[in-house]
């Protein structure tokens, strides 16, 4: 199996079908085409997206739904069919596709997470874009509720 | 905020030499077009926040004790 260096993790085997596969990179990071997800089960529900490329790039992310359990999709004709889905409706989430929040650490314990511009990951084939929504129905600083926020915030 | 009043077709102009025109106005929102020297940066807000929101979400773990960065996402 082959092995990816993390800074955080040490250096793990992944499997090669678990990649996902942004042709776009992410804004911002536009030359980095392939994470890797990992899960720790006592960092759950968090998921690590590792880049392949750079050990020390790893970003923090949780499913949508853990962030707000009432998230309404919105991903553009553009994005879907980047994504190699259908361009008529939105994607089940779970069965169809994986959609994913970047999560944010600010001073002071006040962790957020963009709704703005999710992670969407096809999860047939393991694409994946970042689908920025055109409609300012959601924050890209949005507040996770967490034990330190509730105490400091 | 400096808040105008325009139809389709009119068009105003920012400092002498970018123009906007608004091109169509549809359900689906305003369609608009922008005259301005090669060299003028345009980007949609979004795009902007999103460069901007993946660095902060880059230096997550990048400037902090991974430790410490899990105590601060307990109880999620």
């Amino acid at each position: 199996m082959p092995l990816v260096d993390t800074k955080y993790f040490g250096t793990l085997t992944y499997r090669e079908e678990s990649v996902f596969d942004f042709p776009l990179g992410i804004p911002s990071f536009e030359s980095e085409k392939r994470f890797v997800p990992i899960e720790l089960p006592e960092h759950a529900p968090l998921l690590f997206l590792q880049s392949l490329a750079q050990p020390e790039l790893c970003f923090l992310t949780l499913p949508i739904l853990v962030v707000d359990s009432g998230y309404q999709l919105a991903v553009s004709r553009e994005d879907l069919a980047a994504l190699d889905l259908d361009i008529t409706r939105q994607p089940l989430l779970a069965s169809e596709a994986l959609v994913l929040a970047l999560v944010s650490l600010h001073d002071g314990f006040c962790a957020t997470a963009n709704l703005m511009a999710p992670i969407v990951v096809n999860l047939k084939t393991r694409r994946a874009v970042q689908a920025i929504r055109q409609d300012a129905v959601y924050s890209h600083q949005h507040p996770i509720a967490t034990r330190a926020r509730e105490e400091a915030c | 905020m400096l808040v105008l009043r325009r139809r389709a077709g009119e068009s105003l102009l920012i400092g002498d030499d970018v123009e906007i025109e608004l091109l169509a106005i549809t359900s689906q929102g305003a369609k608009i077009g922008i005259r301005a020297p090669r060299e003028t940066v345009i980007l949609r807000k979004e795009l902007k926040l999103t460069r901007e929101q993946n660095e902060a979400a880059a230096k997550a773990l990048a400037t902090r004790d991974f430790h410490r960065a899990m105590e601060e996402l307990q109880g999620i």
